[in-house]
């Protein structure tokens, strides 16, 4: 592929880098507020007022989304710190003790995994309630198979190659094994997890609020700014439509990254290339 | 261990799995604070003596195992229990429901697998052309749009823009949109599985007797790549069930996906746990037909003894 200053690339990295400075600013970016319903002005189209226009209550679609990229990355972030902190760890601590722990940690692993990652954050929702930590955990504890699986294939190869058997041979336990030895070698594993995860835990975290089970209505992710408009498709496309492209746009750009990212990091990749 | 007592263990393991799978989704639906009598009373209709009534009328009062257990014992005899809110039987919604979900389902696959299969072929026959691009594009798509996204964009476009669809009740959007999804899912593992198989020394043999490049990439390449689907079976139905799930809802179409959100609204425990069970049943039992049919179609495993958990 020819090199030029531009690639579909550059767009992604912008859009992420985009949403991430208009979640830290946050409200500071606000003219309006998000929740303030003007029966007046509903269902507009962009107007120089209502930048993007308005929904059915006439709040201002723009100060909805603006609002709502906060919680938007942070409850995707949160999740996919969860799944990596639960998989990872719980994974590598049944690998190191093995035994009876092992069996039992990596069958609870297999059940979650079993059961696709919407239907289970679905019925955890059922469980927990509505709420912004209830989504965290419910998003978080769907995708920790995703790391506890590659925590234990990266565990058992780097165990099987030389350096740890040499360790051993010194006399180094199997604690001291897994952290000076194991656990440097399975970063770039999990980078590459993190990647593959945080889009999607955008996507199940939208889902979720799209079907009225995710954050509370006060404070709008963008699951819930479309929730809320796709019952007036026909009145108000405008409120929908923006939303659902920010989001789109969001997640797209966020796998794209992740894709790259996963190129510089992931040691297992150039082997599958040369092979294919 | 020969190849019956393998598969055997493997149909205990999954048996082992889809009972504790049963006995969380059990727990999950039961630790709500607030049960079904609560909310008869927070409507107001009834006092706290009647609240009890119902209460134990349900079998509310007794511990979670012996209602697991009673529950269980119900549902292996085809007996899922009443809907708390209509008191209708659970297996009759779910047998009303069914018949949509499986023809969306079952769509969805036909027109992915037809999609993905194509473009894969296609990219393999043509590597230069547009083709990669476009399944690298469908791939990243699938994976990282979510489903309900594209469907409001088709709702946008179809219905609202262009009027040529209805938004509720009609199946031709759902089925494209989750049909996209399952193309991408396999697609590019399928293409490079296929470029893979192209190195072979029978497709240089092929080649050698002057073979056209669609007749090779069909006839000797593609059937011995299938395998990979297989094994992404587990993969393409959590996307089915996911998107099965969204566009029904989005779309209004009467299917399992509808029955269980509009249960978990109105807290219609026995029907959540039914639904929700059913569908991981469908995974538990997709997963086992993977184990039978990856042998038949990779004669290889079977020498080996290998089975895939």
């Amino acid at each position: 592929m020819a090199r030029s200053w531009f690639s579909w690339h550059h767009l992604a990295y912008a859009m992420v880098a985009v949403s991430l400075l208009v979640a830290a600013c946050g409200s500071a970016l606000l003219a309006l507020d998000p929740l303030e319903q003007n029966l007046l002005s509903r269902n507009l189209a962009p107007t120089a007022a209502h930048w993007l226009g308005t929904d059915n209550f006439g709040r201002d679609v723009y100060a909805r989304m603006i609002a709502g990229t906060r919680l938007t990355i942070v409850v995707a972030f949160l999740a996919t710190v969860l799944a990596l902190a639960g998989g990872a760890i719980l994974g590598m601590i049944g690998c190191i003790v093995g035994g009876l722990l092992r069996t039992v940690i990596y069958a609870a692993f297999d059940i979650v995994r079993t059961m696709p990652p919407i239907l289970l954050s679905l019925a955890l929702m059922v469980a927990l309630g509505v709420g912004t930590s209830s989504v965290i955990l419910a998003v978080g504890i769907a995708y920790m198979p995703l790391f506890a699986y590659v925590a234990r294939a990266v565990y058992e190869r780097e165990m099987a190659s030389g350096y740890v058997s040499a360790a051993r041979v010194i006399g180094a336990g199997p604690w001291a094994i897994a952290t000076r030895h194991v656990l440097p070698n399975i970063t770039g594993a999990m980078l590459t997890q993190i990647a593959i995860v945080l889009p999607r835990a955008v996507t199940t975290e939208s889902v979720l609020s799209f079907f009225g089970l995710g954050v509370s209505p006060e404070v709008p992710t963008w699951g819930r700014v479309i929730a809320s408009a796709v019952e007036f498709a026909e009145q108000t496309p405008t409120a929908l439509l923006f939303p659902v492209l920010a989001l789109a746009m969001l997640t797209l750009s966020l796998a794209v990254v992740g894709d790259r990212l996963r190129e510089h990091f992931d040691p297992l990749r150039p082997a599958v290339e040369a092979r294919a | 261990m020969n190849a019956i007592s393998m598969l055997s263990v493997a149909m205990l393991r999954q048996l082992a799995k889809i009972l504790s799978i049963a006995f969380v989704i059990f727990l999950l639906v039961r630790v709500v604070p607030g049960d079904i009598a609560d909310m008869y009373a927070a409507r107001g209709d009834y006092d706290a003596h009647s609240v009890t009534q119902i209460r134990e009328r349900l079998g509310l009062n007794e511990s979670l195992p012996s209602q697991f257990g009673q529950w269980a014992q119900h549902a292996v005899q085809g007996d899922l229990g009443e809907s708390m809110r209509f008191g209708t039987p659970v297996g009759a919604m779910l047998t009303g429901a069914l018949p949509s979900s499986l023809v969306l389902a079952a769509a969805s696959l036909l027109f992915g697998l037809t999609l993905g299969l194509t473009l894969a072929v296609l990219g393999l026959v043509y590597p230069k052309s547009r083709v990669v691009s476009c399944i690298e594009a469908l791939n990243i798509w699938s994976i990282a749009v979510p489903t309900f996204c594209t469907g409001i964009i088709g709702i946008l476009i179809f219905s609202v823009g262009l009027k040529w669809l209805p938004i509720r009740g009609q199946m031709l959007l759902p089925i494209l949109i989750v049909g996209m999804d399952v193309a991408g899912q396999i697609v590019k593992p399928l293409y490079i599985e296929l470029k893979e198989t192209s190195n072979a020394a029978f497709v240089r043999t092929a080649r050698a007797k002057g073979l056209s490049r669609w007749r090779i990439a069909w006839r000797h390449i593609l059937p011995n790549s299938l395998s990979v689907i297989v094994a992404l079976s587990g993969v393409i139905l959590s996307g089915l069930i996911g998107g099965t799930l969204t566009v029904e809802v989005l779309f209004s179409l009467p299917g399992v996906g509808s029955l269980t959100l509009e249960a978990i609204r109105g807290r219609d425990y026995p029907v959540i746990q039914a639904s929700v069970l059913a569908l991981a049943f469908s995974v538990v039992l997709v997963n086992l037909l993977t184990v039978f049919l990856h042998r038949l179609i990779d004669p290889r495993l079977a020498r080996t003894n290998g089975i895939t958990s």
